[in-house]
């Protein structure tokens, strides 16, 4: 099996034995990064020259047998919202075009204790608001899978440069599915830790009660590897959390609850079949499968798309021109800010601010954000009383299989239903996975979402990764990447 | 027709803590621009706050002495505006839920205690300083300097129901509540710092009215002084406004401090819609039992209560109020010289008047350390029994301010001791009428201001000693005789 290919587990251990080097590693996954990038557009930066003499020390560790953990020479993709000190973080913005972050993120800093090798700043949609990373206002990101379709989005070249074995794993960040999603269309596994485990510190917000940080990787484990190394209470992040992990006995006797309610009309019959292939698959394994009805979900994309773009609306009023970024020229103080954010912008995020704003408005807070927050504690409320019936619930992650580009671009509403299944968990602040189950017809990769009780993340990767065993998903992308 | 005013004042006092509100920055007291910042107060992408705990503490401390009902469960909002100084373009503020609200500020207002209702007690972030070149207004300024030291500088908020009356109670309460933040070691209290900065609400409704008129928001003034003129200003304006039958704008103005009017500003708030909306990057604060209960602990005395005692030593409220708004070390002389003089009113005059005068003369801004209370209680309790006179004690007071002496050598050396045994006075007075017959002549055909010129004769011969008020009363009865 080619290096590339391996779990990091796997990887490390041949380092360890000295058969391999991180420098070789490394050479290989920006070879493949030179077979595919030119198509795929996964990076919109790539760090290879930056990363020699680091790399160089890696090597040198792990000869002396000094090497600082399993991560230690690692080529790990980072989402470009998250800040790493001294290089631009865009947010595939115009907007941000020549920022240079003075910080790096908390996620970063914790990285950089095993010295992770930084592959490159994957593309994204702008400021992290889209469901195909076609909204990037540095050209759209393409999937490997299939060149004529998105890998999804947000987090769309993070998926993809994973994907295409330009990274052996990347950080993404989630506020309605952007690491789930993508994760699904690239055959890959994306996890949305349950909010307040990993520090938001230094990623630009979206929408700050919803983001969170999680790696996309091939394999499940690699996924609890990177999820080990960035959670932690965090200082410097008000709403992290210092709560002990919660731990759900045993694989064996966990309940698991099918959701009803995302397995009607509006999922494709690709999607529900994977759901009721993992459920035969649980069932064999004697693990209770049970239906349960979640009714608000049907809300939950309404319930968002007040939320996160009022929050968004406050979040993105910082970029004004005056202090970073772009700045347009005006007469006055306000001239100058209205057209920094008239040309520094694309129109999804001014869809979405404006949207924002207005539900803010004096007159209209009761009944669009006031009502939509109500609307959230209520779906909690139901997510806690199934959890006393069950421990994990399982949907599909996305209700169809990658779409064609250009596809949903002219019709937002279509492109926000591709969240459908992702949204409820960051409305809940739950923890949530996408895991590849299978191809379908048109060799597209599927995957199913699967939901557990805040903080039981660890337990939540260990049922994953039982699943993923038997599934023995083992589809490569394209061969074009040899 | 007549018309009764009604004024409401905003505050922001400037907390001393060591860091800003949200981040670890140093809060700074420096002309040089941007030296304390940080990606947080800055507005940098990804960057959070973090609510500074010192600085719930101090409000939380204000809230509680303004007899506030405090908020179990504080929340942070998020005001939403655009200007170039505040770099999110929103300030973190609390809306619905403030750290406190409903609690009252008694004050001294024309030698009587009164009450003046708080509204609420809330915590927000300062935003940066902004300088515009050229007109000096943000719309017409040739370029705009800005410096983010102050932003993220933790304010508290105190806003009055709309209660007061006169200007003079403005000045009252403004007074009062300086003293008071002085008094919890919460902030600097300095006027012309910042740290205090007020806002007033002024309307005026025909007397015969249960309802308020339109209310006219105050601001740009910066000293108790010009408070006082632009609330007087502005409640002549709006009386001279109605009686012309105009209607009052519900608006903003400007004290303009030269011309010494109010002037509208021109803006675009009558429409601002802030979209006041819970701050998702702050948990609630929780403000329970047990926290508020470490923080009544560590309350101080409060100005009141300062006053209060000050009161029982027989001073009038004026007086008191005076003394519990002066330095520290002058109301602990105070007590300390009351304790052995049990005289309050020559107590109280000593310290506000001739100790401070000759402090003042001396240019000195502290007691030498030398100086103790005992040796002002000395000063007044010889005077008080007659055994110095008034001027004298002045002089040893002065002596006592610069060196290290006692009021008894200083009586001592200078002589000042007077001569208090009638036996011996009534001597040197009969020697004395004996010397001058002939003045004593003058005196009984009529010349009564030739007393004082034997007064001073009798003075004279006693080396200065002798009491002159027991020598003039001798010295009538025996020129009756």
């Amino acid at each position: 099996m080619r290096i590339e290919n391996k779990s990091i587990r796997e990887i490390n251990s041949l380092f360890q034995k000295k058969e391999i080097k991180p420098s070789e590693l490394y050479k290989q996954v920006f070879e493949n990064t030179a077979q595919s990038e030119s198509v795929l557009h996964a990076h919109l930066k790539l760090f290879e020259e930056d990363n020699l003499n680091k790399v160089k020390l890696s090597d040198e560790r792990y000869i002396k047998n000094k090497s600082l953990g399993l991560l230690d020479g690692i080529p790990i993709a980072i989402k470009d919202n998250i800040n790493l000190k001294g290089y631009e973080t865009t947010c595939s913005s115009k907007m941000l075009s020549n920022y240079i972050s003075p910080y790096s993120a908390t996620v970063i800093n914790k990285l950089d204790e095993q010295q992770v090798l930084y592959t490159g700043k994957t593309n994204l949609d702008e400021f992290a608001m889209g469901s195909s990373t076609e909204n990037s206002a540095y050209g759209l990101t393409r999937n490997p899978w299939n060149t004529e379709c998105v890998p999804g989005g947000s987090s769309g070249g993070s998926a993809a440069s994973v994907a295409a074995r330009s990274s052996i794993a990347a950080l993404g960040s989630d506020t309605g599915g952007s690491i789930r999603q993508p994760a699904s269309f690239c055959g890959l596994v994306g996890f949305k830790p349950t909010y307040g485990t990993v520090s938001r510190f230094g990623l630009i917000a979206f929408a700050s009660s919803l983001d969170q940080i999680g790696p996309i990787t091939k394999y499940v484990d690699d996924t609890r590897i990177i999820y080990h190394s960035i959670r932690g209470f965090d200082p410097k992040d008000a709403t992290s959390v210092s709560d002990k992990p919660v731990i759900i006995p045993s694989n064996k006797t966990a309940k698991v609850g099918v959701i009803k309610e995302l397995m009607e009309e509006g999922v494709s019959e690709d999607a529900k079949n994977e759901v009721e292939k993992i459920i035969k698959l649980l069932k064999a394994q004697g693990i209770e499968v049970i239906e349960v009805s979640l009714p608000l979900i049907k809300l939950a994309i309404s319930i968002y798309y007040l939320i996160a773009p009022a929050e968004c609306s406050a979040n993105l009023a910082r970029f004004d021109g005056v202090r970073y970024g772009l700045r347009a020229d005006g007469k006055t103080s306000y001239e100058m800010m209205e057209r920094t954010r008239a040309q520094g912008f694309g129109s999804e995020v001014k869809r979405r601010i404006l949207l924002g704003t207005y539900a803010l408005s004096a007159g209209y807070f009761d009944a669009y954000y006031g009502k939509a927050l109500l609307a959230r504690k209520k779906m909690i409320d139901e997510f806690n009383q199934i959890f006393k019936q069950v421990d994990y619930l399982i949907s599909p992650t996305t209700p169809t299989q990658a779409f064609k580009a250009g596809e949903k671009t002219s019709n937002p509403l279509e492109m926000y239903m591709s969240d459908l299944c992702t949204i409820p968990a960051n409305l809940a602040g739950l923890p949530s996975i996408s895991i590849p189950t299978g191809l379908s017809k048109e060799k597209l990769p599927l995957g199913v979402q699967i939901i557990s009780k805040a903080l039981t993340d660890d337990s939540l990767l260990d049922f994953s990764e039982m699943i993923e065993k038997e599934v023995a998903f083992k589809e490569e992308p394209s061969d074009w990447i040899k | 027709m007549q018309y009764n005013p009604t004024i409401g004042i905003e505050t922001h006092v400037e907390l001393k803590t060591n860091s800003k509100m949200f981040c670890r920055c140093k809060v700074v007291d420096t002309e040089e621009p941007n030296v304390s910042l940080c990606p947080t107060c800055l507005g940098l992408p990804g960057a959070l706050p973090v609510p500074n705990k010192k600085a719930i503490e101090f409000i939380t401390l204000l809230a509680l002495s303004t007899n506030c009902k405090i908020t179990k469960q504080g929340m942070f909002h998020r005001k939403n505006y655009f200007y170039p100084d505040l770099p999110k373009n929103y300030q973190i503020s609390q809306f619905d839920l403030p750290v406190g609200i409903n609690g009252s500020l008694k004050i001294v207002l024309n030698d009587q205690e009164a009450e003046v209702a708080i509204e609420r007690v809330h915590m927000e972030e300062d935003t940066g300083k902004s300088t515009h070149m050229g007109t000096g207004r943000i719309d017409s300024a040739t370029s705009t300097a800005l410096d983010f030291n102050r932003s993220g500088v933790p304010l508290v908020e105190i806003v009055t129901k709309p209660v007061l009356k006169t200007s003079l109670e403005a000045v009252a309460y403004i007074e009062e509540l300086r003293q008071l933040v002085l008094d919890l070691g919460i902030s600097e209290g300095k006027l012309e710092k910042g740290n205090l900065r007020f806002d007033a609400n002024i309307s005026v409704a025909n007397s015969e009215s249960d309802v308020l008129g339109t209310k006219v928001e105050i601001k740009n003034m910066n000293s108790l002084r010009s408070l006082e003129r632009a609330i007087d200003y502005e409640i002549e304006r709006q009386i001279k406004a109605l009686n012309n039958g105009e209607i009052i704008a519900q608006e903003t103005r400007h004290w303009d401090e030269g011309k010494e009017v109010t002037k509208p500003m021109r803006s675009k708030e009558g429409s601002a819609d802030y979209r006041y909306f819970s701050d998702p990057d702050i948990p609630n604060m929780v403000l329970d039992e047990e926290f508020v209960n470490i923080i009544k602990s560590k309350m101080p005395k409060l100005p009141y209560q300062k006053r209060l005692e000050l009161m029982q030593t027989g001073l009038s409220i004026g007086e008191a109020n005076i003394l519990s708004k002066s330095n520290d070390w002058i109301v602990k002389l105070f007590h300390d010289v009351y304790s052995t003089t049990k005289n309050s009113s020559s107590t109280y005059n000593w310290i506000t008047g001739e100790l401070q005068g000759q402090m003042r003369k001396v240019e000195i801004n502290e007691l030498p350390s030398w100086f103790k209370a005992d040796s002002l209680s000395e000063i007044i309790n010889l005077i008080e029994s007659n055994k110095i006179s008034f001027s004298s004690g002045k002089v040893i007071l002065a002596a006592l301010l610069v060196k290290n002496v006692t009021p008894y050598d200083v009586a001592k050396e200078q002589n000042l001791f007077q001569e208090n045994d009638s036996e011996k006075i009534l001597q040197i007075v009969k020697n004395v009428i004996t010397e001058n017959s002939e003045v004593v002549v003058r005196i009984k055909n009529g010349e009564d201001k030739l007393i004082g010129f034997l007064v001073g004769l009798i003075i004279k011969s006693s080396g200065g000693s002798i009491n002159p008020s027991i020598a003039k009363d001798l010295l009538s009865k025996e020129l009756e005789e």
